[in-house]
């Protein structure tokens, strides 16, 4: 946290906007891990809204009921601009950045692709790809789960899902960590941003040039698929099927990266949780639920104001920006019966991790099933280990998605 | 007891039919199948479909109970 930010948090009565506290945080630091969820209560339990005069400035809403009303009410928050200090952003992800009426027709397209069917479908292979890649780590008896594990399983996963050579593995990886570093709110990242979004999109043009008059689709290939796509009974254009490739790339690689971290630093740290998913594997998918709400790797969510208006008493001007606090809703006691602690049993978890709204994630059910897959070969192969780490963890910035840096375990192996 | 789905509201998180698998079960795009129906609950479901409306993070789920 900056020298300024420490003052404004100090005497937070001596700076007031629309009578919120005025503060002046910055997301985009690296952390001791868990640093940003322990601030985003902070900020929750201090007050339902403050105005951040970091960047070019933005509200930020705290509380569970503010944040899910954001995502439920697109004609006044729209999409356009989903990062509070990127209010004009040279992309326009689709479905991303796509308001109603047309977002739904560009969902109805991807939507049969990430369905929970094609995600059954898809759970052989990922085992597949999980299995021998936790027996070829479980004789070593240590590793970087990151690095080694996280890293790779999703990125492989889900480039044989919509149907990508592995061979672009390092490269998509490297794009997607250059995006995430300036999308995080740190200014001389900017550049590594622009570089990568061109570098994905000229890949997936020649991709797109490869399959250019082939009368069928491809079977499994995603970009083929959305080459036959219709959109108001005419074909994407190639500019909209470009926009909706990068952002599947920037979302699918490096999110279920962070989720799974935090996921297996909780089972490192928690053998009573380990021995009862192993003893229970029928409750692993509650187990993955519970830490997509508790462990969000979603800091917070952007929108830009459509109208002047007043919402939960702030008032809000066209074309300013709001910032819906995730992390702070998702734990939010006012909403969630013990919602400060993870219930491995806890019944009839909802959260926010996959947003709400129109923009439910894409992704949310490969994103679960990936998980899922993950602990239960994990645990198979290596059911006991424990944090190696002699310093404490770091995280990224919440800016962007939070993720650990790197996740040192180790663990007995037989002679 | 009677489970309503809003559809206007449903945005296909698959909480309600992954809680209530004997119960619900989704379409070809993953939202629940019933979207906009209103179906009777056998009364052995009852949990089941309380589970569901509980689960849901769009509050598309309404339970009638029956005269």
């Amino acid at each position: 946290m900056s020298e300024t930010a420490q003052t404004a948090d100090q005497r937070p009565e001596e700076r007031q906007r629309g009578g919120c506290p005025v503060v002046h945080l910055d997301f985009s630091e690296s952390k001791e891990a868990g640093c940003y969820w322990a601030q985003a209560e902070e900020l929750r339990e201090g007050g339902p809204a403050y105005y951040n005069d970091f960047g070019s400035g933005y509200w930020i809403f705290t509380r569970h009921d503010a944040v899910r009303d954001i995502y439920k009410t697109p004609e006044l928050f729209s999409s356009e601009s989903f990062v509070p200090w990127i209010p004009e952003p040279e992309y326009r992800f689709i479905p991303t950045q796509i308001d109603p009426p047309d977002h739904v027709k560009y969902r109805r397209i991807l939507n049969p692709w990430f369905s929970p069917k094609a995600v059954e479908a898809a759970e052989p292979r990922m085992r597949e790809i999980c299995g021998p890649l936790v027996a070829e780590i479980a004789p070593r008896g240590e590793c970087d789960f990151i690095g080694d594990f996280a890293l790779r399983y999703p990125t492989e996963v889900f480039l044989s899902f919509v149907g990508v050579p592995l061979s672009m593995t390092d490269q998509l990886v490297r794009w997607v960590d250059d995006y995430f570093a300036g999308q995080s709110g740190d200014p001389s990242k900017l550049e590594g941003m622009t570089a990568a979004l061109n570098g994905i999109t000229e890949y997936w043009k020649g991709v797109l040039e490869e399959r250019r008059g082939e009368s069928e689709p491809r079977e499994g290939d995603l970009a083929s698929h959305l080459m036959h796509a219709s959109f108001d009974e005419r074909p994407l254009t190639d500019k909209e099927v470009l926009d909706m490739l990068l952002v599947l790339v920037l979302a699918g690689l490096d999110t279920t990266r962070g989720q799974l971290g935090y996921m297996f630093r909780h089972l490192a740290d928690h053998p009573e949780h380990r021995r009862r998913l192993i003893e229970e594997p029928e409750l692993v998918p509650n187990a993955v639920e519970e830490a997509l709400r508790f462990y969000t790797i979603i800091f917070g969510d952007g929108r830009k104001v459509t109208r002047d208006t007043e919402f939960y008493g702030v008032p809000l001007k066209k074309g300013e920006m709001v910032y819906g606090l995730v992390a702070g809703a998702n734990r939010d006691p006012r909403h969630y019966e013990h919602g400060g602690e993870y219930m491995i049993d806890r019944e009839r978890i909802h959260h926010m991790g996959f947003a709400n709204g129109p923009h439910r994630c894409l992704g949310a059910h490969l994103a679960r099933k990936e998980m899922q897959v993950a602990v239960s070969e994990w645990l198979d192969r290596i059911p006991d280990f424990e944090l190696a780490a002699s310093e404490p963890l770091r995280e990224r910035g919440g800016g962007a998605m939070l993720g650990l840096d790197d996740l040192p375990l180790r663990w007995e192996v037989d002679a | 007891m009677k489970l309503h789905v809003d559809g206007d509201v449903c945005t296909g998180h698959g909480r309600c039919y992954t809680v209530a698998p004997d119960l619900l079960t989704y379409d070809d795009e993953g939202f629940v199948s019933i979207r906009d129906e209103t179906i009777e609950v056998p009364a052995e479901h009852r949990k089941a479909a309380e589970d569901a409306a509980a689960s849901c993070p769009e509050e598309a789920i309404s339970l009638i109970e029956d005269e």
